[in-house]
């Protein structure tokens, strides 16, 4: 008798069809370049956060119920985290979930500067552009949804400050505020509320956004870098050289996701972040706080709008507040969103651009990155004895400057580019 | 009519049925109004103490020396956030308009402690700084900068509008009591 052969792969092969997959996708070239990893790494954030919020949500109480702990009455969720906290790996998974974010954030960041840089936003990419821009929003977002929910001192001063804001939004603002924070804040009803969109709307936008932004990248194809251009028969433009998705592309990655993983947690492991129990429950005094590293530009702007400027526009007051924290981010998103329209350069369908190849372009770029670095800037101005009038001219000064340098340094003025 | 206009007519009906019955869940998505009448600060309101072991205990005179102050709610109504304010006893001499003078208050003034610009809880100043004489009441968000001796006018930094003075005297226990509401709208205005 002979043995029976078991071929669970082939059997569900057969059924499937997963041949002519194979066939299609398995084989799919990856331009290799090591500044192409940075959205993967975004990506590979996002798998850790999902994975570490899976696991505290099973913890988590969304509810500021007041409780009498230990140290006496406390909201429900504030005493669930300092009980997270307590338990075995506890903190570390609340930790490499807050380093995940930050990670996640600061990699969209560096990934939006490369396709900025080597002008891959340009036709027909400009719908992965926004797309990205979008997602950058969407992240940030939905880490300030997570910043209300341990519920501490520091996470009702931020979500306070983000209900001011959305008050001071010209014509709709109160109605905007209370619909989004489930009323005036602070108010128990925001928990529920800020858990909702952090653990189910935030994670199934996300996700959504994340697929169609590689679908239309499947569809487009990716860009090759700049330097393969050089190497290229000009008939050959179109064919595109690089790993196989499987296995070569497929292990880089593998590789990748493990090194973001072990990133993650040997941060988390060495340097907390957000220590709810050092902060304390919420009190009514505010403590000396700053937002996270990408916000601080935003903070710093607050700051630098004097509060004596205002004006009033279609019968609305738009104050001090208001440009700080709306007039001057919706301005910069919106250039930025812009860019692909505003950039006439020829575009180039398969290859990324070196940096150097438009000096207005890199001009500009570094003009913007610095414009943020200034504002952010602004915000340590009390630590670093500068007064405000000084934080103005550092704020309009420096873009220029840097615009300026970088653009004849590339060879702007011998008409070499763009 | 025929088939396929009514099939037409019975799917775009449906689709406006079924967003108008969204509308009242929508709705109810804004939570509370912002601040209930019942628990709105009143004329002959105490103020009592919001914070530390004398919490819910009535503020008096002998509460703090001269150029000193503490955050306060009117007694019974600090489940309302907005009724936070700051109570600050001031050198009488240097009190001047457009503070709200109130007979008997002797140098004690009393202003809404969330910050007009975006909603923090101001502080009253510890030390001297540069760009405002103390005393004065700065905030720790924006830095924002007030003038408790002068009806919490703004003197620097982003905030729109001065803080909102809650008028208040010293009755005959030397306790701190409102004499009448805010005299502006309190915390971020739209």
């Amino acid at each position: 008798m002979s043995a029976v052969r078991v071929n669970i792969g082939g059997w569900v092969t057969e059924r499937l069809g997963l041949d002519r997959l194979r066939a299609k996708y398995l084989g799919k070239p990856f331009p290799v370049h090591s500044t192409f990893f940075l959205g993967e790494i975004a990506l590979f954030c996002f798998v850790v956060l999902v994975g570490t919020g899976m696991y505290l949500a099973l913890f988590y109480e969304p509810s500021a119920a007041s409780i009498t702990g230990g140290a006496g009455p406390m909201p429900l969720a504030y005493a669930s985290i300092v009980a997270i906290d307590a338990t075995p790996f506890g903190a570390l998974v609340r930790r490499m979930h807050h380093w995940a974010a930050q990670l996640m954030i600061a990699s969209i960041v560096l990934h939006l500067m490369r396709i900025y840089f080597t002008a891959s936003y340009k036709k027909p990419r400009e719908l992965n552009w926004i797309l990205g821009l979008v997602l950058l929003g969407a992240t940030i977002g939905a880490s300030f949804a997570g910043y209300l929910l341990p519920y501490d001192q520091f996470s009702v001063t931020a979500t306070a400050i983000g209900y001011g804001i959305a008050r001071s939004v010209p014509w709709v603002g109160p109605a905007l505020a209370d619909y989004g924070f489930a009323g005036a804040f602070p108010s128990p009803s925001s928990v529920p509320r800020f858990f909702a969109y952090h653990v189910v709307w935030a994670p199934l936008a996300l996700s959504g956004l994340i697929a169609l932004h590689l679908v239309i990248l499947l569809k487009q194809k990716h860009t090759e870098p700049a330097a393969a251009r050089a190497v290229r028969a000009p008939a050959d433009a179109h064919l595109i050289e690089g790993v196989p998705l499987w296995p070569q592309q497929a292990s880089l990655m593998a590789v990748l996701m493990l090194v973001v993983i072990a990133v993650t947690a040997v941060l988390s492991a060495f340097l907390p972040v957000h220590p709810s129990a050092f902060y304390g429950p919420p009190q009514p005094i505010t403590p000396e706080v700053k937002p996270d590293w990408y916000l601080l530009w935003v903070y710093g702007a607050l700051r630098l709008i004097p509060g004596g400027l205002s004006f009033r526009f279609l019968g609305a007051t738009i104050g001090s507040e208001a440009i700080g924290a709306m007039l001057v981010p919706g301005i910069l998103a919106l250039v930025i969103v812009l860019v692909p329209w505003l950039d006439r350069g020829k575009s180039s369908l398969y290859f990324a651009e070196s940096p150097t190849a438009s000096p207005r372009r890199l001009a500009f770029g570094l003009a913007v990155v610095t414009l943020f670095l200034a504002l952010s800037l602004a915000g340590f101005g009390a630590e670093l004895g500068l007064s405000v009038p000084v934080l103005w001219v550092i704020t309009l000064a420096a873009p220029l400057l840097v615009w300026w340098g970088s653009y004849l340094l590339s060879g702007g003025r011998r008409g070499a580019g763009a | 009519m025929d088939r396929r206009r009514f099939a037409d007519w019975s799917l775009k009906v449906g689709i406006g049925a079924a967003i108008a019955s969204a509308i009242p869940g929508v709705l109810t998505l804004r939570g509370k109004a912002r601040s209930a009448a019942t628990d709105a600060v009143a004329p002959g309101d105490r103020l009592v103490f919001a914070l530390g072991q004398n919490a819910g205990q009535p503020v008096t005179r002998g509460s703090f020396s001269q150029n000193e102050a503490v955050l306060a709610y009117p007694e019974g109504k600090s489940d309302n956030h907005e009724n936070l304010v700051l109570v600050a006893k001031l050198d009488p001499a240097e009190l001047g308009p457009p503070l709200v003078r109130v007979e008997g208050a002797d140098g004690v003034v009393a202003y809404s402690a969330i910050c007009t610009h975006l909603g923090c809880t101001v502080r009253f100043s510890e030390e001297p700084m540069d760009a405002a004489p103390f005393p004065h009441i700065h905030c720790p968000c924006h830095s924002a900068l007030f003038d408790p001796r002068h009806g919490g006018l703004v003197l620097g930094g982003p905030a729109p509008r001065p803080l909102p003075q809650l008028p208040v005297r010293l009755n005959d226990k030397g306790e701190v009591v409102v004499t009448a509401g805010f005299t502006s709208t309190v915390g971020v205005k739209a």
